[in-house]
């Protein structure tokens, strides 16, 4: 062997080597978790469910959590409920964290049968009746999907004890609503039978949750029944800035070919609702194309945003910043990073993406623990605390990051928490040459802020829920004490 | 042989370990050839193309096939012919088509799905007939679509006797399970 060839063999066996996961961090049972300016206040199991949406609702003098779930696992389609001794599809949980540090399960509302996206109750907004301008001002309203075929509401006033109140039926699919409160306008992600993609939106007038009026169906032209040629993507979900801002901020595609779509409310709410090409276009300020390498799932609005470092101009010193969050779909890094995106949208018709951020792969080894590694979903509150200063995401397998976002155009990581996996925790697979290769690794799903600064983060591989808080210089970020 | 050589020599023999599953392997099905993938990258890796310009295929017929990982509904798979108007590649070749009927049932080795005629308005005015085929294995997809001047019936025939050859579906079955 010459020299040279040597060198190539060496070369290439480093390559094989680092390509093969040789620091590759792969959790185990017992060990503690990982953190930096991150500390956990208490835990759920949530029964070993699958988790997507929490919402985090203050009610009365305590904080309830409501928790969305897929649908069970192929192992365990239908785990059993401790509380009843019954297995019961996953629906929603309810949790009470009015103590963070002892949470107390209050209460599992079984969803609809299915396994994984089949089934479940993966999402759930909370008002209160008093907050509605038609609610019964003694309630409180849970609105939740019903597996992919329904919307449902329920009268949660005693968490405990809930109340099914309205259910809208017939849909094909379901997913990540957005409902304004003070008004009780609904955007409601749906899959109507007649049109022609998998998801759009249906808006209805909830302000009485007893009662619903259809006001419109929503899509892209393209999408809407009896239309031919090319499907646009379909909505992953919107974000409404209500009347006030008069914006709905809609983000399209998963993990691919994704945009922003940026539309008039009041247009949309109130112009000509027949859903042909022309009457969809008519509400549509701006679309923003992002690589068809990425997607949007959550587009979160952060209007008049002031930066510092525009303070002393004449113009252009507060921006409107809308954070664009990708979904990684793929286990194991099988498909473009998946990461946050910085959209300055103050030109309404000029946005364009200004930062972005993702994990360092190479902080954790973290395309070889197994399951997603990438980005999924940010907090959606706005409570004070945190709006507009600090941003969560969850990022699967890198568990939940705290960035500094008061500069949106130099977002920085500031703090993190990747929870320790338990007996719980399910596999998650890759194909090889035909056959499963699984790991076990936390895959941290979702993420959401309550307004007395805890981080609520739950897992899709039935970890369960993590109650956190911040420490150290991220505490200051958010100017808590 | 200068370092610069050793690392590229190493790098090279690196990617040929890597893609050793997925070698293309040149066609030549009674005058189907493979060609260039001829469409710029989007978000799906690019796949193979194939084309056939004799009689046997009714004229001149091209056949695009991919697998898109991750992208079908688990469980219910391609469930309508919407699925396949969104998924099986028509809009690379042409935004503008519109079905010609109602699709109908078809299974590929082991994978169910749909296939469905189209109507394709072409750049330049003209029309080709294109068939759309989306099938399934779990949560991912294999498509498939065929153009040509022939009529829809005929690309349908040529396309489809050509993914039945064994080669072809070797490799797709390879493509679907991570080879």
């Amino acid at each position: 062997m010459t020299g040279h060839v040597k060198l190539a063999t060496l070369l290439c066996v480093s390559f094989i080597a680092c390509g093969s996961g040789a620091y590759a961090q792969s959790q185990v049972i017992g060990a503690p978790p990982e953190a930096s300016n991150m500390k956990l206040v208490g835990s759920n199991d949530l029964q070993a469910r699958s988790a997507y949406q929490p919402t985090i609702h203050h009610q009365g003098d305590r904080w309830i959590a409501y928790i969305g779930h897929h649908g069970g696992s192929d192992a365990i389609p239908d785990p059993v409920n401790p509380m009843t001794g019954k297995a019961e599809p996953n629906g929603t949980s309810i949790v009470d964290v009015t103590d963070p540090a002892h949470p107390k399960y209050l209460r599992h509302i079984p969803g609809q049968e299915g396994t994984y996206e089949a089934g479940g109750a993966q999402m759930v907004r909370v008002c209160d009746g008093k907050t509605l301008p038609k609610g019964d001002p003694n309630a409180v309203y849970m609105l939740r999907t019903f597996g992919g075929e329904a919307h449902e509401i329920w009268n949660v006033a005693d968490p405990a004890n809930p109340v099914l109140i309205t259910r809208l039926g017939g849909l094909k699919d379901t997913h990540k609503n957005w409902w304004e409160c003070e008004t009780g306008i609904a955007f409601l992600v749906s899959g109507a039978p007649d049109w022609r993609t998998r998801r759009m939106t249906q808006i209805y007038d909830l302000s009485d949750p007893a009662h619903p009026v259809k006001i419109r169906d929503f899509g892209l032209p393209g999408q809407e029944p009896g239309s031919t040629g090319a499907v646009p993507t379909e909505v992953h979900g919107p974000i409404s800035a209500g009347p006030q801002g008069n914006r709905v901020y809609f983000g399209y595609g998963t993990d691919k070919g994704g945009f922003l779509q940026i539309v008039d409310r009041d247009k949309l709410l109130n112009g000509p609702k027949e859903p042909t090409a022309e009457n969809l276009r008519l509400p549509e300020i701006s679309r923003m194309a992002m690589s068809a390498f990425n997607g949007a799932h959550t587009t979160f609005p952060m209007l008049k945003m002031p930066i510092a470092e525009f303070a002393k101009d004449k113009d252009g010193k507060s921006r409107d910043i809308v954070m664009i969050v990708d979904e990684e779909i793929l286990n194991e890094c099988l498909e473009p990073r998946q990461m946050v995106w910085f959209a300055d949208v103050t030109i309404e018709n000029r946005p364009m993406v200004i930062s972005s951020y993702t994990v360092p792969e190479a902080s954790g080894g973290f395309c070889e623990r197994g399951g997603r590694f990438g980005s999924h979903s940010s907090n959606e509150s706005m409570a004070p605390v945190f709006y507009k200063k600090m941003a969560f995401i969850a990022f699967f397998n890198a568990g939940v990051r705290a960035l500094d976002i008061r500069d949106p155009y130099h977002p920085t990581e500031v703090g993190y928490f990747i929870p320790s996996i338990t007996a719980a925790t399910d596999k998650r697979c890759v194909t090889i040459d035909g056959k499963d290769r699984c790991k076990v690794a936390i895959q941290t799903n979702n993420v959401e802020t309550d307004e007395r600064g805890y981080i609520y983060i739950v897992d899709r591989a039935n970890t369960g829920l993590h109650i956190l808080e911040l420490t150290g210089p991220a505490r200051a970020v958010a100017g808590l004490p | 042989m200068p370092r610069s050589l050793s690392i590229a020599f190493a790098a090279a023999i690196c990617a040929g370990i890597g893609v050793a599953g997925y070698q293309p392997a040149r066609s030549d099905f009674d005058g189907w050839r493979e060609i260039a993938w001829p469409f710029p990258r989007d978000g799906w890796p690019a796949g193979r193309a194939f084309r056939c310009a004799t009689e046997a295929c009714g004229g001149d017929v091209e056949v695009y096939v991919r697998p898109k990982i991750g992208f079908c509904n688990c469980d219910s798979g391609v469930a309508d012919d919407d699925e396949v108007d969104r998924v099986a590649d028509l809009d690379l070749i042409s935004q503008r088509f519109v079905p010609l009927a109602p699709g109908e049932v078809i299974r590929i080795d082991e994978m169910a799905g749909r296939i469905r005629e189209y109507d394709l308005q072409m750049a330049d005015g003209s029309r080709h007939a294109a068939i759309g085929i989306a099938v399934s294995h779990r949560c991912d997809l294999l498509v498939a679509v065929a153009q040509g001047k022939a009529s829809a019936p005929e690309v349908e025939r040529a396309a489809l006797e050509f993914l039945g050859t064994d080669a072809v579906r070797q490799w797709m079955t390879a493509a679907m399970n991570g080879s």
